[in-house]
C-alpha cells in the first residue's frame, strides 16, 4: 500500500505479537510437510495406476493388433464350368452339389499354376504340402463368393485368399523354421515357399477388415474368425438393454425420489436395490436361465435373452446414480415450481429431471458400457455357442442365435490354436475402444446438457 | 425514514381473505406453531414479525400449503379462503397456490432464462392466449418486480446469473405473473439495497389495490412503512396482532413492546 514514510505523519509502527510473518513456527512448518507428505502419497499413487494402466494396454494392444493384419493369396482363379456348374445352368441351387471339396481342388489347380508361372521351386513338395499354405477356409469363401454371383463360373478371376493361419503367424514372427519343425501342421518347407510366394509378389500382408465382419470359424481356423457376429450380438443386447433400462430406471428412480412416500416398503425396496447392485453378475444368469428360457420358453443364445438379463443387472446399477443426481438437485427449485402452482409433475419434468439428466445419462452410458463388458451371466444362457450365422434383422433377429463380444474373447482364449491368442486381444481392443467411445459420449452429454438453460 | 406515514394509512377493505382459527403446526415432535388465529383482510398488507424461529415462515407456508411437501409437518385448526377451507380433502393444493402466489426466503430463480422464469406460471395456468401476450405480462411483471432496466437486454440470459438482490425480484416478478389473489412473501427484502427495496415496497403497496399482500420482515420500519396490519408471533405464539399504527406505538403486550423496541429478539 502507500509508503508509510512518504505519508503526511510518520505513526509509531507497533511490535507484533505473535512471532514475524517473515518466518514460520513449528505448527505452520508441520502442517506444510503433512500437506506436502499427502502430495507425495497421491502422486505415487496416480503414478502407480498409470504404470499398470499404460503396461495393460500396452501389452493388449502389441499382443492384439496383428489381429487386423492379415496374409492373403492374391492370384487369378480359374473357375471351370465342367467342375463348378456341370448342368450349366448357373442355378445356385444346383450349384450347392459341388462341395468345398471341388472348391479347393480349383484353388490348389490356380495355386500350382501361379507358382509355375512366376518359376518358384517347390522341389521335395508334395501337392497336399502345397495345398497347405492356404486357410482351410479358403474353398468355402470362394464357393460363398461363386454362388453368390454364379454367373463367374467359367471366367477367371481375381481373388483374395486367406493364407494357413501358420504361414500368416510366420510374417507376424509367432512361428519360427525351429517351432515348424517341431509343429505337425506346418513344415518348414511351406515357409520356405511362403517367402517366394511373398517376392513374387502373390502373398501379402494388409489391413483385415475380415476381423471386423467374419463370423467365428473353427479350431483349426483362427486367421477366418472374426468378430462380425458378436459385434452384432453384443450391439442387439445394448439395443434392448438400453430400450428397457431407460424407461425403466429413470421411472423407477423419479417415483421413489419424488412421489414415493417414505415407510417401510420404500426402505425396503431402497436397501433391496443397493443390494441388487452388489449381486455377482452370474446370479443374473442363472436367474435368466431359469426365468426366460426354462420358464418362458425364449430361445438359447439370443440376444433377447442376453439383454434381458443385462437389464436386470443393470437397472440397479442405473437407478443408485439416477436417484443421486435427482437428490442432487436442490429442493429451492421444487418449491419455486410448487410456488408458482406447478403440479408435483409438473416441476419434475420441467425442472428437475432436466436439471438432473447429465448425472442420469452419465449413470446410464456407464451402466450400459458394465453391460457391454459383463461375460458371466451371458457363458449359462448359451451366449457361448459356437455361432456362424449372422442373426437377422431387428426385430427377429433378437430371438436368432448370436455370440457378444466379452464371450468371444472368452471362447476364443481357451481354444488351443495359438492363433486365437492375437485374436482374443484384438477382440479385447475391439471392445475397448467401443467403451471409450461410450464413455467419450457419456462425457460429451455432460457437457451439453450441464450448461443448458 | 418517514415512520409518520403509518397515520396516513387507514384499512380500506374489511373484508377478510384468509381467517385462520386455532392452527397448530407440529414439525414431527416439534410444536412449531400454537393456537393462531389470524383473519388477513381483502386488499391489505399484513406485515409478520417476530424473532427468528418463532414461526412466522411456518405459518407462512400453512397459507398455500406448501407445508404438505415437509415430511412429518401436520397442520391443525381451519384455513379458511374466502370461507374456503383449503385444507378440505378436497382441496388440490396445486390450484390453491396458482391462487396463493409465494417468494420464498431465499431467492430461488429457476436455472433457465430470465423470460422463462417469469413466463413460466402464466404458460403452465394457459393464462395468455399468443405469444405477444405473454411477452407483455413478462414485461410488466418485470417492471413492477422494478427488475425491467436491468434485465431488458439480457431476457434470455440465465436467472440464476443475477445478483442475490436481482434474483430476489426476479421471484417477486415471477410471482405476480401468474396474478395470484393472495400474494405471500417471506423476507422479500433481506438482500436488497435501500433503492431495489423502496422499488419492493412501493409495488406492494401497488399491489394493494388487487389482492392482499402477507410478508414477513424483521424491519421494524418496513413493516411499518408498507403494512395496514401487523402480527407480532414470538416462540409460536402469536402475540398480538392489530393494526400497525396501534402496534407499533401502542401495543398491548408487553412482549411486543420489549420486541419493537429492540429488548428482545
Ligand atoms: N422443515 C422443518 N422441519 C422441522 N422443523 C422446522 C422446519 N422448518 C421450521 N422448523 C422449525 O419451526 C420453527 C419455526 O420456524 P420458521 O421457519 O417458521 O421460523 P421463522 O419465524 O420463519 O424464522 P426466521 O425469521 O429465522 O426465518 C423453528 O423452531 C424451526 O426449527
Ligand atoms: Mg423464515
Amino acid at each position: 500500500m502507500t509508503d508509510i514514510s512518504g505519508g503526511p505523519a510518520a505513526l509509531p509502527v507497533s511490535k507484533s505479537r505473535r512471532g514475524s510473518l517473515l518466518t514460520q513456527d513449528a505448527l505452520t512448518r508441520r502442517r506444510n510437510a503433512a500437506e506436502a507428505r499427502f502430495k507425495a502419497y497421491g502422486a505415487v499413487a496416480i503414478t502407480l495406476s498409470m504404470l499398470a494402466l499404460v503396461w495393460l494396454l500396452f501389452s493388449i494392444i502389441s499382443v492384439g493388433s496383428p489381429a487386423f493384419r492379415q496374409t492373403f493369396l492374391t492370384m487369378p482363379i480359374e473357375l471351370p464350368e465342367d467342375k463348378l456348374d456341370k448342368s450349366g445352368t448357373r442355378d445356385p441351387a444346383v450349384m450347392a452339389k459341388v462341395t468345398t471339396v471341388g472348391y479347393a481342388a480349383v484353388i490348389q489347380a490356380a495355386l500350382t499354376k501361379a507358382i509355375k508361372e512366376k518359376g518358384i521351386s517347390t522341389d521335395g513338395m508334395t501337392p497336399k504340402d502345397i495345398a497347405g499354405i492356404v486357410s482351410l477356409e479358403a474353398p468355402a469363401q470362394l464357393r460363398n463368393h461363386v454362388l453368390a454371383n454364379p454367373d463367374l463360373v467359367g471366367q477367371t478371376i481375381d481373388f483374395e485368399i486367406l493364407a494357413n493361419g501358420r504361414v500368416d503367424g510366420f510374417f507376424k514372427g509367432r512361428v519360427t523354421m525351429e517351432t515348424a519343425r517341431l509343429d505337425s501342421n506346418i513344415k518348414p518347407e511351406q515357409l520356405v515357399l511362403a517367402e517366394r510366394l511373398v517376392d513374387a509378389g502373390i502373398m501379402a500382408q494388409r489391413f483385415n477388415w475380415g476381423f471386423i465382419t467374419f463370423p467365428d470359424a473353427s479350431d483349426q481356423r483362427p486367421e477366418a474368425a472374426g468378430l462380425g457376429v458378436a459385434i452384432i450380438g453384443s450391439f442387439y443386447m445394448m439395443i434392448v438393454v438400453l430400450v428397457l433400462s431407460l424407461p425403466i430406471g429413470v421411472a423407477a428412480s423419479v417415483y421413489l425420489e419424488e412421489f414415493a412416500p417414505k415407510n417401510r416398503l420404500t426402505d425396503l425396496i431402497e436397501v433391496n436395490i443397493a443390494n441388487l447392485a452388489a449381486v455377482p453378475s452370474i446370479v443374473f444368469g442363472i436367474l435368466g436361465l431359469a426365468v426366460f428360457i426354462n420358464f418362458a420358453g425364449l430361445p438359447q443364445s439370443a440376444p433377447i435373452v442376453g439383454g434381458l438379463v443385462l437389464t436386470l443387472m443393470t437397472l440397479p446399477r442405473i437407478i443408485i446414480p439416477a436417484r443421486a443426481a435427482l437428490k442432487s438437485v436442490p429442493p429451492s427449485i421444487r418449491d419455486a415450481a410448487l410456488g408458482v402452482g406447478a403440479s408435483r409433475l409438473q416441476s419434475v419434468f420441467h425442472h428437475v429431471l432436466p436439471l438432473a439428466a447429465p448425472g442420469i445419462l452419465t449413470g446410464m452410458i456407464i451402466g450400459l458400457a458394465q453391460a457391454l463388458g459383463e461375460t458371466a451371466p451371458l457363458l449359462l444362457i448359451g451366449m457361448v455357442a459356437f455361432v456362424r450365422d449372422y442373426p437377422g434383422m431387428p426385430i427377429d433377429g433378437f430371438f436368432d442365435p448370436a455370440s457378444a463380444l466379452p464371450v468371444q474373447v472368452f471362447s476364443w482364449t481357451v481354444r488351443g490354436d495359438p492363433g486365437f491368442v492375437e485374436r482374443a486381444s484384438g477382440a479385447i481392443i475391439v471392445l475397448l475402444v467401443f467403451l471409450l467411445v461410450m464413455n467419450a459420449v457419456a462425457i460429451i452429454l455432460r457437457r451439453r446438457f450441464e450448461r443448458r438453460w | 425514514m418517514n415512520d409518520m406515514r403509518i397515520a396516513e394509512r387507514v384499512v380500506d377493505s374489511m373484508e377478510s381473505k384468509i381467517t385462520a382459527r386455532g392452527v397448530q403446526v407440529f414439525y414431527g415432535q416439534n410444536h412449531a406453531l400454537k393456537d393462531v388465529d389470524v383473519d388477513i383482510l381483502d386488499k391489505t398488507v399484513t406485515a409478520f414479525i417476530g424473532p427468528s424461529g418463532c414461526g412466522k415462515s411456518t405459518f407462512l407456508r400453512c397459507l398455500n400449503r406448501m407445508n404438505d411437501t415437509i415430511d412429518g409437518c401436520v397442520v391443525k385448526g381451519s384455513i379458511k379462503i374466502d370461507s374456503e377451507d383449503i385444507y378440505d380433502p378436497k382441496v388440490d393444493p396445486v390450484q390453491l397456490r396458482a391462487k396463493v402466489g409465494m417468494v420464498f426466503q431465499k431467492p430461488n430463480p429457476f436455472p433457465k432464462s430470465i423470460y422463462d422464469n417469469v413466463a413460466y406460471g402464466p404458460k403452465i395456468h394457459g393464462l395468455t392466449r399468443n405469444k405477444a401476450e405473454l411477452d407483455e405480462v413478462v414485461e410488466t411483471s418485470l417492471r413492477r418486480a422494478a427488475l425491467w432496466n436491468e434485465a431488458k437486454d439480457r431476457l434470455k440470459s440465465p436467472g440464476t446469473g443475477l445478483s442475490g438482490g436481482q434474483q430476489q425480484r426476479l421471484c417477486i416478478a415471477r410471482a405476480i405473473a401468474t396474478s395470484p389473489e393472495v400474494l405471500l412473501m417471506d423476507e422479500p427484502c433481506s438482500a436488497l439495497d435501500p433503492i431495489a427495496t423502496a422499488q419492493i415496497e412501493e409495488l406492494i403497496d401497488e399491489l394493494r389495490s388487487q389482492f392482499s399482500v402477507v410478508i414477513v420482515t424483521h424491519s421494524m420500519q418496513q413493516a411499518a412503512r408498507v403494512s395496514q396490519r401487523t402480527a407480532f408471533f414470538h416462540l409460536g405464539y402469536l402475540v398480538e396482532f392489530g393494526e400497525t399504527g396501534q402496534i407499533f406505538t401502542n401495543p398491548k403486550d408487553p412482549r411486543t413492546e420489549s420486541y419493537i423496541t429492540g429488548r428482545i429478539g
